[in-house]
């Protein structure tokens, strides 16, 4: 048992990559869900399509990665009003259902073996970082976050998603705070109160459907290049879920929360991952098998994320540090 | 939107009552969760798979091996006592969990071989297989040549559209609960997709641990595989009530908006769901009883008695409900809870009670359609989570809210998973588009859905 190395992975997942594309794609979340009260379960969907418009061009077509990255707000903003032109005059249960559905079909297209030369099959895309690599301004070494161990393209990836999450928020902060940001939180409060006003409510929602979306693009365009990989399993309909784990624990409608929910949560899933992995192992003592054993350890991370969004959301549904004013938690 | 005011003639005064009701809630639906957790012993950590194949090898040149489905092969071990037996999937293979370090007889029965393909002569249908710790094993079948001339896609249409309608059925089966919780209290319960696999899952879990009757006889194995299934109803529709009472009454009346329910339904869907294949293991598995059938053959269709009797379950088991809807004290109570919560409350129709019953309804179909869809393909611990989105598809597209839409939709939803099999048959894994773009395409043109009544929704 060694609590040292336990604790140091956890503090590393809860800087790395998953952290970071998580907070982008729970940042996108909070602008649909926190500010405008949009109910979007398919925020995985945008993850991916970000991931594959980089994936796609640089690594099947030979594409310059800085040539392909403008890609991946337009095909974002090309989805968003796919899904919001057909859903957004309707109830928002329409709109979680419609993107639920976009996401599954775009995850199932790129997964489909048929089309492995094309969009990677199952085993997803590698081979599209090298220009990212080039980028590296140290030197080929070994890092330590206390005892956990990076690359120096781990470090690299770090340094640059942490760059993109602050610009990112101070974006998102001025938006808000902006007079377009209150009309939109004035439709998240009384949709009809914004409409009797002369605001164009179905142009408001659309645009933060977009912007969130465009978000959501970035941050799976993080987790491919972070990983190395992009790859469909990475974007399942869980992966939505997640982004809503990290936005209910740091607080809903809250500029920081997505960024210290997601710190949190990879903190929580990294640290019993560990922990439960040197439980099971076979040095030193051991959990009884009958009740969770090496095979099936990881699964209890399934388990704390479903009971944790339960509790949270009954018992302290403004998060950790939002307020109760501010969290609207009812979408109509 | 819908408000969530049900009840709230008792929804003041009382927060710090009901908080303390809500955490005894919780800790008894862990304690429900543990139930199942002691349900299932862990698979062994030791046993390996042996991956039996049995594919269709043409003679004429530049043809592919094709798999073949719903082959029945058993296990033995060297004393001749069957271990393990499973039924070959659409990929054509089964795997049989086994102990390793033994030398295993595979033994394909001839019987269940489609019609038309045969092993080869000389082949006795055996292999000997020795199952190594951490590799399991491998056998493989080569059916010989001469099998039946490939049928051309317009031959196939009946039986496609057969298909679809029994996969609709099976849907709509699971789906009617789904909507009646809708139009009652405005909920979209991602758990009942865990209500289904709850169904499958300890229904299988009665049938393997009481062997009541003879199986050998076709009678007895229905009576046995009929008292499993009265079992996984039963214990998904306490599980549905038990949520009703201890989860979903109790955030009521402290007044949580939906949205908050919604999120919660996903976290209890995801933990159920993974509690479940903590205890069942990844592994589908095949119920003991008609595993495997031969076709009845009705002219251009083909159906197996099984799923013949699935469609005849469903189909009375749909008209009973629909019946009760319209005809019952009971029903009207629903419609009228359904259209107006707190007018229905005022008129003396106890909502608590209509909603309960509705809960529980909901959670016994979806454990019954958990069973036939597991007879029909296989009870795997994500079969409910995989369905949920075609059940959502199909009662969005008939009109939410409607309990006759969710029939009319399941059977588009089926019909059209089946028809893009069908059409684009190099594209089979990617048959659940064509529900989900049917979704988008009719709410495109008909917002409402099918049968929804027209309103300014928004």
């Amino acid at each position: 048992m060694s609590w040292s190395a336990i604790i140091s992975n956890a503090l590393y997942a809860a800087i790395g990559v998953n952290a970071i594309g998580y907070a982008l794609a729970a940042m996108g979340l909070n602008i649909h869900f926190g500010y405008t009260g949009l109910l979007n379960f398919g925020q995985a969907g945008f993850c991916l399509l970000g991931a594959y418009a980089v994936a796609i061009p640089v690594g099947i077509h030979d594409w310059s990665l800085w040539a392909a990255l403008p890609l991946v707000p337009v095909v974002a903003a090309i989805f968003a009003l796919m899904l919001g032109v057909p859903t957004l005059r309707l109830r928002s249960d329409y709109l979680a259902i419609v993107t639920i559905a976009a996401a599954e079909i775009l995850r199932l297209v790129v997964s489909t073996p048929r089309w492995t030369g094309q969009l990677g099959g199952t085993d997803g895309i590698t081979k599209f970082t090298d220009d990212f690599r080039n980028t590296i301004p140290f030197e080929k070494a070994q890092f330590f976050l206390w005892k956990a161990k990076m690359s120096d393209y781990d470090l690299w990836a770090i340094i640059c998603g942490w760059v993109i999450i602050a610009v990112v928020a101070l974006v998102v902060w001025a938006l808000i705070r902006s007079p377009w940001g209150r009309v939109l939180r004035s439709i998240r409060e009384d949709e009809d109160a914004a409409r009797s006003l002369g605001k164009n409510v179905f142009a408001y929602k659309m645009i933060s459907l977009v912007l969130g979306g465009i978000l959501g693009a970035i941050g799976g365009v993080v987790l491919a290049v972070g990983n190395q990989n992009s790859n469909p399993t990475t974007f399942q309909t869980q992966a939505t879920f997640f982004a809503y784990a990290i936005l209910v624990l740091g607080g809903v409608g809250k500029v920081v929360g997505p960024i210290i929910g997601s710190v949190i949560f990879w903190f929580i899933i990294s640290f019993t991952d560990n922990l439960l992995s040197q439980l099971t192992d076979d040095k030193g003592w051991k959990l009884p098998e009958w009740f969770i054993s090496a095979n099936n350890y990881s699964f209890t991370r399934w388990l704390l994320i479903g009971l944790g969004l339960v509790l949270l959301v009954i018992f302290r549904p403004q998060g950790i540090f939002g307020n109760r004013e501010e969290q609207a938690f009812d979408v109509k | 939107m819908r408000s969530n005011a049900v009840l709230r003639s008792d929804g003041w005064g009382r927060e710090s009552l009901l908080n303390v009701r809500i955490r005894h809630a919780l800790a008894v639906v862990i304690a429900c969760f543990a139930f199942i957790g002691a349900l299932w012993s862990p698979a062994h950590a030791d046993d390996v798979d042996i991956k039996v194949r049995v594919q269709n090898v043409p003679t004429e040149p530049g043809t592919k091996k094709q798999p073949v489905e719903g082959v029945a092969v058993v296990a033995l071990d060297p004393s001749g006592v069957e271990v393990a037996k499973g039924v070959t999937n659409a990929k054509g293979i089964a795997d049989l969990t086994v102990p390793p370090g033994v030398t295993y007889t595979i033994k394909l029965d001839p019987a269940t071989l489609p019609e038309g393909l045969a092993l080869p002569e000389g082949d006795s249908g055996e292999r000997q297989v020795e199952a190594t710790g951490g590799l399991g094993g491998n056998a493989t079948f080569n059916l010989g040549a001469g099998g039946p001339e490939p049928k051309s896609k317009l031959d196939l249409l009946p039986q496609t559209l057969l298909n679809g309608i029994r996969f609709g059925l099976v849907i709509a089966i699971m789906s009617v609960g789904l909507s009646l919780i809708y139009a009652t209290t405005g909920l979209s319960n991602f758990a009942h997709a865990e209500t289904v696999t709850l169904g499958a899952v300890s229904a299988m879990w009665f049938d393997n641990t009481f062997r009541i009757f003879d199986v050998t006889t076709g009678f007895q194995a229905v009576l046995q595989l009929g008292m499993a299934a009265l079992f996984g109803m039963a214990c998904a529709a306490g599980f549905s009530g038990l949520l009703e009472t201890r989860v979903w009454r109790p955030m009521r009346r402290r007044r949580i908006g939906l949205t908050s329910m919604m999120i919660v339904s996903i976290g209890i869907a995801i933990f159920l769901r993974f509690a479940i294949q903590l205890r069942f293991g990844a592994q589908p598995k095949a119920y003991a009883e008609f595993s495997s059938q031969r076709n009845l053959e009705f002219g251009p269709f083909g159906i197996t008695p099984r799923d013949l009797a699935a469609a005849i379950i469903s189909l009375v088991c749909l008209g009973g409900v629909a019946y009760m809807l319209m005809r019952t004290r009971t029903g009207k109570a629903i419609r009228a809870v359904s259209d107006n919560p707190d007018l229905s409350s005022a008129t003396g129709i106890n909502t608590d009670r209509i909603i309960l019953f509705v809960w529980v309804l909901g959670g016994a179909l979806a454990g019954l359609g958990g069973v036939l869809f597991g007879l029909d393909e296989q009870v795997q611990w994500n079969m409910g989570s995989r369905l949920l989105l075609l059940m959502f598809a199909a009662i969005t597209l008939g009109g939410l809210g409607r309990p006759f839409g969710a029939l009319v939709g399941s059977l588009v939803v089926g019909l059209f998973v089946q028809l893009w099999a069908w059409w684009f048959s190099d594209f089979t894994d990617l048959k659940y588009i064509g529900a989900l773009g049917a979704l988008i395409v009719i709410l495109l043109v008909r917002p409402q859905g099918i049968l929804g009544k027209k309103e300014r929704i928004g």
